[in-house]
């Protein structure tokens, strides 16, 4: 069980990370915005809109798979895990500038997870002793 | 950024109708995928297509969708991330009082913690 998470959540992570990179590069490659055919075929005719079409159907089914076993509340929690990974390659990919606050933020969503991390291991963990 | 005062009624509604559709619809998923009558595999996916939850929670997901973006025309996106993090805490109590989950010291410390950095995230921005 410990593997599933694991594996399932970082996976979530890659797809959603490919998500959201996507549609930013899309976005920007179809500049300008404008409700028109135009925009439509410049959106769907370059390859990043594709990327985010993978990203969540990706994701869609991690999810629909994580969410067997694990219970929805934290799941929905350590799904954030993507925030982090996102803004960490804005930086690499977008010139994004690091803020203290947003190093902290990520931080406490960080550990946030290993909290969670930690009390599935104790769940699925009977015989250790209940603090 | 505007105080919390000054949220017109318009945004105030549409943030509730994000937390709604949000934990609305996370909870349709979990509805359809915890099922343990629904088997593996291909007869899963069979099993799960051929009742509401599943539709419910894609139905929600585009509504939200839509949602947010008026949402965050109106909002700049790091309010909208601040004001989002809220749904983590909704998501968690709605899966304590609907699904009967545990909220033990660990998970709930966690869970806050997500919910106060995705919180940090959006007004550091």
């Amino acid at each position: 069980m410990k593997r599933f998470y694991l594996f399932g959540f970082l996976l979530l992570m890659g797809f959603d990370t490919l998500a959201q990179i996507s549609f930013k590069y899309a976005g920007t490659q179809a500049l300008p915005v404008e409700a028109s055919l135009a925009w439509l075929l410049r959106v769907f005719g370059q390859p990043w809109v594709y990327g985010a079409v993978v990203g969540y159907v990706g994701a869609f089914f991690t999810w629909m798979a994580l969410l067997k076993h694990a219970p929805i509340g934290p799941a929905f929690a350590a799904s954030h895990l993507e925030v982090v990974s996102v803004m960490l390659l804005s930086v690499w990919l977008f010139d994004e500038h690091l803020t203290a606050a947003r190093v902290l933020g990520a931080i406490a969503i960080l550990a946030g997870i290993a909290c969670l991390g930690l009390a599935e291991s104790r769940e699925h963990a009977p015989e250790a002793a209940v603090i | 950024m505007p105080a919390a005062g000054a949220i017109s009624p318009l945004v105030a509604s549409l943030w509730l109708l994000n937390i709604v559709l949000d934990t609305g619809g996370q909870l349709a998923f979990k509805a359809a995928a915890g099922d343990p009558t629904a088997g593996d595999g291909l007869a899963r996916w069979k099993y799960m297509a051929s009742r509401p939850w599943l539709w419910l929670g894609i139905g929600s997901y585009v509504a939200e969708f839509l949602v947010w973006i008026a949402f965050l025309s109106l909002i700049p996106l790091s309010e909208g991330v601040l004001l989002g993090s809220i749904n983590i805490v909704a998501i968690m109590l709605a899966g304590r009082f609907l699904f009967g989950e545990r909220l033990t010291r660990l998970r709930v410390a966690g869970i806050a913690l997500v919910t106060l950095g995705v919180a940090i995230v959006g007004l550091g921005a």
